[in-house]
């Protein structure tokens, strides 16, 4: 008789229990810390941000470096333009594309194959300014001590990279892909004859640069100023990473602003932004430190003409339809 | 909840003569192991040997910085609540649709069943897309935000759905139906009445189902940058901060078994079926119990999309897709071919070695008890690790290509199949008949691991291997991922077209993805049907 009396209680015990259990299973995102802006990987909505001039960059180095200088630039240009100005961080070079496309970004540090993506699908983009590096920038091929490649004395040398384990940056990375196949191509090397019949690509120069050194890759090719300054901060082992060949020049990054900036911030803005590029100097501390982060003595004019020649390159490796 | 228990076969005929017994049936994809064990040594290029210590020896001691912590957290929360809202919304599309699909309910309706095969169609296409591919098509479309990751699942989701409950529906028995209607009963009410809670407990375990899948979507989703975890298990991976990696590991890990444990304990409370035998009739128990579950659920929905910030208005404004000329010479140019071919092959080595792999490595542990609890955590882990991951991992010791693909595709559905074996082993365990089987032998004689071949697997042999053709047809959509990481197979041109914005490239791939997908299907539907009848 007893256990007719306790079983509607226990019913009810059992029903809160599970109605509790599925609350607490659903509720768990809620109770979450909601994610911070800036530091979350989401682009805010399609709003029509008036006022704010968000800036990003394609990820081509580890995110911890990136995150370390563009807050600090976006003070520095909020400073000098009067304007808020947001840092997004994107999580790959296509996305940030496609972001500026739609508008989503105002000024974007691109790569030079990437500039030219965007540009070509936002047509009117401004090319703002380009470090005094980018004029003539190099890449480096580089080799695991292990793999027994050499450095080689020119360019037909790089077949030596025929059946070797081989990494790009990158898909769309200037200076991690495009240029490096073309000098491989020009030297008789396809992508098929790496070993395995495909190359890898490790998504940024920190990782090639990590991946060579371990040995999961036999060789690899990097951007030349994050090689020297991984190189600095004592995180490459020479021992284990060499360097096998430098690329010739060619043109790289660039700020790229949205065409329609001035209608927006008002006349006169597009030119008061390159302004605060061109004026960036190392005597002021501040700006020492954004200088120094971005591997550059100071910022240039960048001549629009310079990327006819990557974009030539883009079409024949079929980047840029 | 139910086991078929089906008895073994009496008269046993030289093998020549007649096919293996279902048990062994089982194994037989486990031979594809022979020709990988040959092919291995020389794909082994072990230069990352090291990394992959490191890599292990990190599982250990994940950092634990607060900040680091406070990230992974933000991420995971993004993560489950994108999977909880696209999950919500695909049962509930998919629900209608699935209604939609049935075959029954059109005849009640309409005395004809054409709508039903026309839906059905329709609806094979948006489940033959990947929900990646979806959600990199919204990216373009709408742009970075989260409601891109969570209609990318609830897309194929819902059409997968509608699916399952279109055939649950029609394989109800129609009795009560036709006599409700002889009675006189309106049609939709004696649908209603007739079907409904019939229906209940095989779409509700469905749907639980759903949940978890939905768990390991987001987090696949998050890898290719569409927000949560996922974005910071890739980055730490890819900048072999393994520390750091691990912290995302374990948390996910934590998630996903709590939310599996969860969904088992309400499954048998509820008296819902198991995956394999969601065809099995049965009444569930504490319905309003599940209807007030149900009814929480609500809210919650609300709440969290609010904390994610998905604004459904924002989806309505599209932007165009990158301008193009298309330029069909070079689509036709592409090795199409090979990659269809390399797409197949990697689908049935990795579907063999999942399908065979799990039964073997339950037998192959079954003498020592801590081998089940081994066996548990490598399949948590291997469910867990979104299969691009666990590619970019093999590629420090292996060469790129189709094997090392179909290892990264092998391991993550090895997880999902052999938790789902073990699930309905044990519950198979807990019927009389099964149990007694396994007991009877073990008394004869046998050792622990025949006892458990043909006392316990004999009896769920079809039903896992139906449930395998099932999962060989999922495989075929996962390629894509896999792909995507350089790794092989149709995937890798999808990557090159997306970085290089050819658009004309990018729409021939998703056909012909879609083609080869409606395919297998229809193949994978056939095995398994065949597999069921007999």
């Amino acid at each position: 008789m007893s256990s007719l009396f306790r079983r509607p209680l226990l019913r009810l015990r059992e029903r809160s229990t599970a109605v509790l259990a599925g609350l607490a299973l659903a509720l768990f995102p809620a109770v979450l810390p909601p994610s911070q802006p800036g530091a979350a990987p989401l682009i805010p909505g399609a709003e029509a941000q008036q006022k704010l001039l968000r800036i990003s960059a394609i990820p081509d180095q580890k995110p911890e470096t990136l995150n370390r200088l563009y807050p600090l630039l976006a003070n520095e240009l909020s400073r000098s333009l009067g304007v808020p100005v947001k840092y997004v961080p994107v999580t790959d070079y296509t996305a940030a594309v496609s972001a500026f496309r739609r508008g989503d970004l105002d000024l974007v540090w691109f790569g030079a194959l990437t500039g030219v993506q965007a540009r070509l699908q936002k047509p009117g983009a401004k090319v703002i300014a380009q470090r005094d590096i980018d004029g003539s920038f190099h890449s480096l091929f580089i080799a695991n001590t292990v793999s027994g490649l050499k450095p080689i004395r020119n360019q037909k040398g790089l077949s030596e990279l025929k059946g070797k384990r081989f990494t790009f940056g990158s898909e769309s990375s200037t200076s991690g892909r495009l240029m490096p196949q073309y000098f491989l191509g020009q030297a008789g090397v396809t992508l098929q004859d790496f070993a395995g019949g495909a190359p890898g690509f490790s998504s940024s120069h920190d990782a090639t640069i990590a991946l060579v050194q371990s040995g999961a890759y036999q060789a690899g090719v990097v951007n030349e100023e994050v090689w020297q300054s991984s190189l600095l901060s004592g995180k490459t082992d020479p021992r284990k990473v060499i360097v096998i060949w430098r690329t010739p020049g060619y043109p790289n990054y660039h700020w790229l602003a949205q065409p329609d900036l001035d209608q927006r911030f008002g006349k006169g803005f597009t030119a008061k932004l390159q302004g605060s590029f061109l004026n960036l100097r190392a005597n002021n501390p501040k700006q020492a430190d954004i200088l120094e982060l971005f591997g550059a003595k100071r910022f240039i004019p960048a001549p629009v003409a310079q990327y006819d020649a990557i974009e030539k390159v883009g079409r024949e490796i079929g980047k840029i339809r | 909840m139910t086991p078929v228990v089906t008895a073994p076969r009496p008269g046993h005929c030289p093998w020549p003569f007649q096919p293996p017994a279902a048990p062994l049936l089982m194994l037989l994809p486990a031979l594809v192991l022979l020709p990988l064990a040959a092919l291995l040594p020389g794909l082994v290029h072990g230069g990352g040997w090291e990394l992959i210590g490191q890599f292990a020896a990190a599982a250990l001691t994940p950092s634990l910085d607060p900040v680091l912590l406070g990230a992974a957290f933000t991420g995971l929360g993004v993560t489950v609540g994108i999977a909880l809202l696209g999950w919500a919304l695909s049962l509930a599309l998919g629900l209608v649709g699935g209604v939609l699909s049935s075959r029954t309910i059109w005849r009640t309706l309409l005395a004809e069943a054409w709508p039903a095969e026309l839906i059905r169609r329709f609806l094979a296409v948006p489940r033959s897309i990947h929900e990646l591919l979806w959600g990199l098509l919204f990216l373009q479309l709408v742009g970075l935000q989260p409601a891109v990751a969570v209609l990318a699942i609830a897309i194929p989701y819902a059409a997968l759905v509608a699916r399952v409950v279109g055939d649950l529906l029609d394989a109800l028995p129609t009795a009560p139906l036709d006599a409700l209607r002889n009675a006189g009963a309106g049609a939709p009410g004696a649908l209603l009445t007739a079907l409904g809670p019939a229906l209940l407990p095989g779409a509700f375990s469905y749907g639980g189902y759903r949940l978890e899948c939905a768990l390991r979507s987001a987090t696949l989703l998050g890898v290719f940058g569409l927000g949560g975890l996922g974005t910071e298990l890739r980055l730490t991976l890819q900048s072999l901060q393994f520390h750091e990696l691990w912290t995302g590991l374990w948390l996910l890990l934590a998630v996903m078994l709590l939310l599996e444990g969860s969904l088992r304990l309400l499954r048998r409370r509820w008296g819902m079926p198991g995956r394999f035998g969601l065809d099995a009739r049965g009444v569930g128990r504490s319905g309003r119990e599940l209807l007030l579950a149900l009814l929480a659920l609500l809210p919650v929905l609300v709440l969290v999309a609010r904390a994610l910030g998905v604004n459904p208005a924002s989806l309505l404004v599209w932007q165009a897709l990158p301008p193009f000329l298309p330029n069909w010479p070079v689509v036709l140019a592409l090795p199409w071919g090979s990659m269809v071919g390399t797409t197949v092959l990697l689908t049935l080595l990795a579907a063999a070695l999942a399908v065979g792999g799990a039964p073997l490595l339950l037998l192959f542990v079954a003498p020592w008890p801590w081998g089940r609890l081994l066996l548990q955590g490598l399949w948590a882990l291997g469910r867990l690790w979104p299969p691009p991951l666990t590619a970019l991992l093999l590629l420090f010791v292996l060469k790129p290509g189709l094997v090392t693909a179909a290892l990264a595709l092998a391991f993550h559905n090895l997880g999902v199949l052999g938790r789902l074996l073990l699930e309905a082993a044990d519950s198979a365990a807990e019927g009389p008949a099964a149990g007694g089987a396994e007991l009877a032998l073990r008394c004869a004689g046998c050792g622990p691991r025949l006892a458990l071949l043909y006392g316990r697997f004999s009896g769920l042999a079809r039903s896992y291997l139906a449930y395998g053709a099932y999962r060989a047809d999922v495989i075929l959509r996962e390629t894509v991922v896999v792909g995507l990481v350089g790794a092989a197979g149709l995937g890798t041109l999808l990557l090159e077209a997306l970085s290089s914005f050819a658009v004309d490239q990018l729409l021939a791939l998703v056909a012909v993805y879609a083609a080869l997908t409606l395919v297998g299907e229809d193949l994978s539907d056939r095995a398994r049907r065949r597999l069921l009848a007999s």
